[in-house]
């Protein structure tokens, strides 16, 4: 396991990125893969930078990477206000406005992603990536998105 | 994340290079916004350079194509990376924007684009 944490700046996604693609590539995942996961990761920590911390950047987020033997586990935390999980909706992809693709991303390209009901300081979410499966154009029912 | 801004044959060409991403977005808007509102008569976004794009560097291309549509100036975006036109046809995006293969195919054609897109 490896735990980074970073200030709430979005000029450090780059390094968040950085890290996930590194540890996909290195768990199996082709490179494109990988660089959708990366995708992934960087949209939900772009989110609690604008959206849970309001676009604060003296405040603080942590992922932790679980390397394990079928799938890559990715723990994201916040130490913000609690998030309403049933807020976040992908949106319907056929309205062409900008922004509200983040989450559509998150979904699409990792297997599971969940809210740890336990985590009382903050937002603790689970984004995990099964390296069985071929392809990252996963959950094909969800349209879209908040984020 | 870099832009530049070059007129061709009468066609503003924005230059983009390196990763769009939440930080580097804000400036990639400002410049095409900008660019959008004062010249004309066409617009075209040189994706070649771009190593990543995430959500808010495609939501800055939806509102330089939205406001392209309303002020009637033929918009569009060539260059693009696999990774990058992998996202936007996630996104159903790719029929939505003009996209061209190349910079000489983009100045060939971007005259015949209605501001509404397509060709």
């Amino acid at each position: 396991m490896m735990r980074i944490v970073l200030g709430s700046e979005p000029r450090l996604l780059n390094i968040l990125r950085a890290v996930v693609k590194f540890r996909a590539q290195e768990a199996g995942l082709s490179k494109s893969d990988a660089e959708y996961v990366a995708l992934a990761i960087d949209e939900a920590a772009a989110n609690v930078i604008r959206h849970t911390y309001g676009s604060r950047h003296d405040a603080l987020l942590a992922l932790e990477v679980h390397n394990l033997p079928d799938r890559l586990e990715f723990v994201l935390e916040d130490w913000g206000p609690k998030v309403c999980e049933e807020q976040i909706r992908p949106r319907p992809l056929d309205e062409l406005r900008p922004g509200g693709l983040g989450t559509f991303f998150i979904y699409s390209f990792m297997d599971e992603c969940s809210y740890d009901p336990n985590f009382k300081e903050g937002n603790r979410l689970k984004l995990v990536k099964f390296l069985s499966r071929k392809g990252a154009w996963c959950n094909e029912g969800s349209s879209a998105n908040s984020g | 994340m870099k832009v530049q801004v070059r007129i061709l044959d009468k066609v503003t060409i924005l230059d983009c290079s390196g990763d769009v991403d939440l930080y580097s977005s804000p400036r990639l808007r400002e410049a095409l916004l900008a660019e959008v509102k004062a010249h004309g008569p066409s617009v075209l976004v040189n994706m070649s350079g771009v190593s990543y794009i995430d959500s808010s560097g495609i939501a800055t291309l939806v509102e330089g194509l939205q406001l392209s549509r309303q002020t009637k100036i033929p918009f569009g975006l060539f260059g693009l990376r696999p990774n990058a036109r992998s996202v936007l046809e996630l996104a159903r995006l790719h029929k939505v924007f003009t996209i061209f293969e190349s910079e000489v195919e983009a100045l060939e054609k971007i005259g015949s684009v209605q501001p509404f897109g397509g060709v």
